[in-house]
């Protein structure tokens, strides 16, 4: 069973490194994730939102119903824990 | 030097690939429920090393944070200054995931250390089993 495991991380693996050899370098300025959406975010920010970290103004302000509820998924998280734990002893 | 050239480029995603190897084997064969969750954790950090890396570019790009940025900015911004501020935004929110799964995931261990007095989930299985008959 353990070997079985072993075959099939290393096939994953070694297919997961053939597909890197379409990838691009890295570090390359000109690669697809820093040419499209990201230089309008970059470029925008302060006019449109003042913060000048970019990292801060996403989170907080183009992305702030995803953080609102994000403190959802975390008090759901920890209710979960509460229930299961303080269940009583039988 | 091309092949040179190639794995420069390269060996950051093959890093990345060994360490999510290394978790994804954790969790289809380890048998102890903890381990199993350790190894779904390194799994979750190669992504999101992955995920901070797409962000990098080089030559003279610092921090995604505005130089000179506070009041009135009448300088020009570039973006390729700056970082890709995106994937770091998200792997942020990917962390708040990760641990809220983790936090989940190690009071249900508790639960079952508590009713099989073991972690090992072979043992468990057969005690499973033993009760049906």
């Amino acid at each position: 069973m353990k070997s079985l495991a072993f075959i099939v991380t290393v096939i994953t693996g070694v297919l997961l490194i053939y597909a890197t050899a379409d990838f691009p370098d890295w570090g390359d300025p000109s690669s697809p994730a820093s040419l499209h959406v990201s230089p309008r975010y970059i470029e925008k920010t302060v006019e449109e939102t003042g913060v000048p970290n970019m990292v801060t103004s996403v989170l907080a302000d183009y992305r702030g119903y995803d953080t609102l509820f994000e403190t959802t998924v975390i008090f759901t998280a920890g209710i979960t824990a509460v229930m299961l734990i303080r269940r009583p002893r039988k | 030097m091309e092949t040179i050239e190639f794995i420069i480029g390269k060996y950051n995603y093959w890093v990345y690939i060994i360490l999510m190897m290394i978790g994804f084997y954790a969790m289809i064969g380890k048998r102890n429920l903890v381990k199993k969750l350790m190894g779904m954790n390194i799994f979750q950090w190669a992504i999101i090393l992955y995920y901070v890396s797409i962000a990098s570019k080089k030559g003279g790009a610092t921090i995604p944070i505005i130089q000179n940025g506070h009041g009135e900015v009448t300088h020009a911004i570039e973006a390729a200054q700056y970082l890709n501020p995106l994937p770091h935004v998200l792997m942020l929110t990917a962390i708040v995931v990760g641990v809220s799964t983790t936090g989940v995931a190690l009071a249900l261990i508790i639960m079952i250390y508590r009713r099989f007095h073991t972690l090992e989930e072979d043992e468990i299985i057969d005690m499973l089993r033993a009760t049906k008959k």
